[in-house]
C-alpha cells in the first residue's frame, strides 16, 4: 500500500500544474454537487416545515358542481353538503376506514374589540377539529362538548388576531416605533373578554398558535352556534374525517370512488360523477409530495453528476497522456517482471487518488458553501399575504450524502482510469529495448 | 544445458512477411560467457527478445533449465523474466524518478519481498558494485558507467539464471566500456554467472569466452574465444 502511494506521489509531483488543473475540474464538479444537494435539502426542509403539524390521515370534503345530467336534472348544479352527509359519513357503511367525522361552517366577519378591529373568518367547529389540525392552544382551551350542546357563543382566537385586537405590536414593529418594552399587555388578558363578530359578541375562551397555512385569521367557535346564527339551515361548508387502513394510492382512490357514490346518491347525483363533491385527501397529497421530493433529490444528483462528468473526462484525458509519456518506463517495469495487473493497478490508483483528493477538497468547499448559504439565503423569509415562508431551512448535507459522494468519487476515478490503465497494461516489454 | 533452442523460427507479419529467424539451434551451458554477434538486420535483436522472453516465437522449442518457454500468458512471462533473467540494456533503462537503490529494489518489489528486506539486499548489491555512496542519488546525477553498474546490480538482485546484456557498452566511452566488460567477466569467472552479451562490436565480443555469429537469421560460426584473440586490436581492448 505504502509502495503504491509513494509511486503515485512521485508521478503526481512530476506533473504539478497539469494535476492541479485537472483536479480543479473535479473539485468544481463536486462543489456543485454538494451545493445543489444542500440547496435541495433546504428547499425540502422548508416544504416539510410548512406541512408539519397537519395530520396526514385526513380527508376534507366540499360540495361542488355536478358534471353529469342525472334524473332529469342538467349538469352544473350546485351541491351543498348538509348535516345528513355528516351522519352518512359517520355511519356503519364506512366504519371500516373512517374514525372521526367533523363538520364545519364558516363566515367572513369583521372582528372588533374596543377600538381595534380586523377582518377574519369565523368557523364553527367540533372539539375533534383541534386534533385534526394539530392546533396548539397557548392560553385557555379549545371548543368543548358543552359549548356544542349549549350552542355557546365562545371563540378561540389565533395569537396574531388577539395581538391585533389588543394593539400589541410585533417585535420588529416595536423596534421601528422605538417603543420596545414600553407598553406591555399580555396576550392572555383577552381570554374571558367579549369580542364582536359583526354585531354579535363572542366570549374568548382560548388563544391558539397562529397557523398561517390554515386560512385567513381563522377563529374557532362551536359548530352549533355558528350554524344557528349565520347559516340558519342544516347546510355545512366542509366535512372532514380521519381514516385508517388505506396504505396505497390505489386503495385511497377506490375508497374515494365508493364514498362519492354514496354521497352522490344522497344528493340525486349520478353515482359516477366525480365532480359533484370535491375531496382533498391529505394522505395521498403527502404521498405525492414525498414522491416529488424524491424526484427533486434525483434531479439535483443528475445535474451534479453531469457537472462532475466534465472533470472525470479531464482526469481520463490526463491519465492517457501520462500513460503515453510513461510507455518506456512501463516497458522497463514489464521487462524486469511487472505483471500487467500491477501496471493497471498503478494507473487506476493514481486516477482514483487524483479524483478522491480533489473531490474531497471540492466537498469541503461545498460544505463551507452550504454554511454560507445557511447564513445568508437560509435566514431570508418571504412574506406572502402575511404568511412567513422560509425559503431554505438548514440547507446542509448530511453524513449519508457525504458517503454517497465518496462512493461516486471512487467509482468516477476508477472509470476515468479504466481505459488508460488498460492501455498501460498492454504496453509490450520490448518497449524497454527501444532506445529513447 | 541451461539454454536450449531447437529449430526456433520467427516471422514478422507486418504487411510483407519477414522471416527473421530461420531455424535457430543453440545450446548454452551453465557458467558460460557468450556473445552473440551480428550486423543489424541479422536477427540478433529478435533472438535476444526470444531469449529474454520479451517476445514469442512461431515454431520450435526454447528451454531454460529444462523448462519449456512457450505459449505463456503475460503474467507467467513476467514471472519468468523476473526470476530467471537479469537484463542489462544499452541505455541503462533506469527509472528516472527513482534513486539508485529504489531502482535496484524494483525486481524484488514485483516478487512481493518486504520493503525492509529488499532495501537491505539492494544496499548489499550496490556495495558489491562500489556504489554505496550513490545509493540515494537519482540516475541523472550519475555518470554512464555508474548508471550501468546500478543496472547490473538491478539485474543481479533476483539471482537470475541468465544475465542478458543488450549492447551493454553501446552508450559508454571506451574506457568505461572496458570497465563494464571486465566487471561482467569477473562476475562470470568468480561467481559463475551465465552471461549472454548481444553486440555488433568485435571488441566487446572478444571479451567473452565464446562468440556466436548470426547472419540472415541463421547461426553461422561458433567461435571458441577462451584465448581472447578474436579482436584484431588485441586482448582486453575495446576500440570505439
Amino acid at each position: 500500500m505504502k509502495d503504491i502511494f509513494s509511486e503515485i506521489w512521485a508521478s503526481l509531483r512530476r506533473n504539478k500544474l497539469r494535476t492541479c488543473l485537472t483536479g480543479f475540474a473535479v473539485s468544481w464538479g463536486i462543489f456543485i454537487v454538494i451545493l445543489l444537494l444542500g440547496a435541495g435539502n433546504g428547499l425540502m426542509n422548508s416544504i416539510q416545515e410548512s406541512r408539519e403539524g397537519v395530520a396526514t390521515n385526513v380527508m376534507d370534503v366540499y360540495g361542488n358542481w355536478t358534471s353529469k345530467p342525472y334524473a332529469g336534472m342538467k349538469e352544473g348544479r350546485r351541491i351543498l353538503l348538509d348535516n345528513r352527509d355528516v351522519e352518512v359519513t359517520g355511519s356503519d357503511i364506512f366504519a371500516e376506514h373512517i374514525d372521526k367525522v367533523v363538520a364545519s361552517v364558516s363566515t367572513r366577519a369583521r372582528i372588533a374589540y374596543g377600538k381595534n378591529s380586523i377582518n377574519g373568518t369565523l368557523t364553527g367547529n367540533f372539539p375533534d377539529r383541534q386534533e385534526m389540525e394539530r392546533l396548539e392552544i397557548l392560553h385557555g382551551r379549545f371548543v368543548n362538548d358543552n359549548d356544542i350542546a349549549g350552542k355557546r357563543k365562545v371563540v378561540v382566537l389565533p395569537e396574531n388576531v388577539a395581538n391585533e385586537l389588543l394593539g400589541i405590536l410585533k417585535e420588529e414593529e416595536q423596534e421601528l416605533a422605538g417603543t420596545a418594552g414600553g407598553r406591555k399587555v399580555a396576550v392572555e388578558s383577552i381570554v374571558g373578554k367579549y369580542v364582536k363578530f359583526g354585531d354579535i359578541p363572542f366570549r374568548v375562551v382560548g388563544i391558539c398558535k397562529t397557523d398561517y397555512a390554515s386560512g385567513y385569521n381563522k377563529c374557532y367557535a362551536p359548530f352549533t352556534a355558528v350554524q344557528a346564527i349565520y347559516v340558519r339551515s342544516n347546510r355545512i361548508d366542509q366535512l372532514s374525517f380521519t381514516f385508517h387502513g388505506l396504505p396505497t394510492e390505489a386503495a385511497n382512490e377506490a375508497f374515494e370512488k365508493e364514498y362519492r357514490a354514496v354521497l352522490n346518491s344522497h344528493h340525486n347525483v349520478a353515482p359516477n360523477d366525480s365532480r359533484a363533491i370535491r375531496i382533498s385527501n391529505k394522505f395521498t397529497q403527502d404521498m405525492q409530495m414525498s414522491k416529488a421530493q424524491k424526484a427533486l433529490h434525483y434531479a439535483f444528483w443528475f445535474v451534479g453528476i453531469l457537472t462532475l462528468l466534465g472533470g472525470i473526462v479531464g482526469v481520463g484525458n490526463i491519465m492517457l497522456i501520462t500513460v503515453k509519456e510513461r510507455t518506456h518506463e512501463f516497458g522497463i517495469r514489464k521487462a524486469i517482471g511487472a505483471r500487467p495487473w500491477s501496471i493497471t493497478k498503478l494507473i487506476l490508483a493514481e486516477s482514483v487518488a487524483i479524483t478522491a483528493a480533489f473531490g474531497y477538497m471540492g466537498m469541503l468547499l461545498g460544505m463551507i458553501g452550504c454554511q454560507v448559504l445557511d447564513k445568508t439565503v437560509g435566514q431570508a423569509v418571504m412574506t406572502v399575504a402575511d404568511q412567513k415562508i422560509a425559503i431554505l431551512v438548514n440547507p446542509l448535507v448530511g453524513m449519508g450524502e457525504a458517503i454517497e459522494v465518496t462512493v461516486v468519487l471512487i467509482v468516477a476515478g476508477t472509470l476515468a482510469g479504466l481505459f488508460p490503465a488498460h492501455k498501460a497494461a498492454k504496453v509490450r516489454p520490448i518497449e524497454a529495448l527501444r532506445a529513447e | 544445458m541451461l539454454i536450449e533452442l531447437k529449430d526456433v523460427n520467427k516471422t514478422y507479419n507486418n504487411g510483407q512477411p519477414l522471416h527473421v529467424l530461420k531455424g535457430i539451434d543453440l545450446s548454452i551451458d551453465r557458467g558460460e560467457f557468450v556473445s552473440i554477434m551480428g550486423a543489424s538486420g541479422s536477427g540478433k535483436s529478435t533472438l535476444l527478445n526470444i531469449l529474454g522472453i520479451l517476445d514469442n516465437y512461431d515454431t520450435g522449442d526454447y528451454y531454460i533449465d529444462g523448462k519449456l518457454i512457450k505459449g505463456l500468458t503475460e503474467s507467467q512471462a513476467a514471472d519468468y523474466r523476473n526470476r530467471m533473467i537479469g537484463f542489462i540494456f544499452q541505455s541503462f533503462n533506469l527509472i528516472g524518478f527513482k534513486t539508485a537503490v529504489e531502482n535496484v529494489e524494483l525486481p524484488l518489489f514485483y516478487q512481493g519481498v518486504s520493503r525492509h528486506k529488499r532495501h537491505e539486499l539492494a544496499m548489499q548489491y550496490l556495495d558489491k558494485l562500489g556504489l554505496t555512496a550513490w545509493a540515494h542519488h537519482y540516475p541523472n546525477e550519475m555518470s554512464g558507467g555508474q548508471k550501468q553498474r546500478v543496472a547490473i546490480a538491478r539485474a543481479l538482485i533476483t539471482n537470475p539464471k541468465i544475465l542478458l546484456a543488450d549492447e551493454p557498452t553501446g552508450a559508454l566511452d571506451s574506457k568505461t566500456s572496458e570497465e563494464v566488460m571486465q566487471l561482467l567477466s569477473k562476475l562470470n569467472r568468480e561467481e559463475g554467472v551465465t552471461i549472454i552479451v548481444v553486440t555488433h562490436e568485435s571488441g566487446v565480443a572478444n571479451c567473452t569466452e565464446k562468440i556466436v555469429h548470426i547472419k540472415d537469421g541463421i547461426i553461422g560460426e561458433i567461435e571458441d574465444n577462451r584465448q581472447h584473440r578474436s579482436s584484431m586490436f588485441g586482448v582486453n581492448t575495446i576500440m570505439k
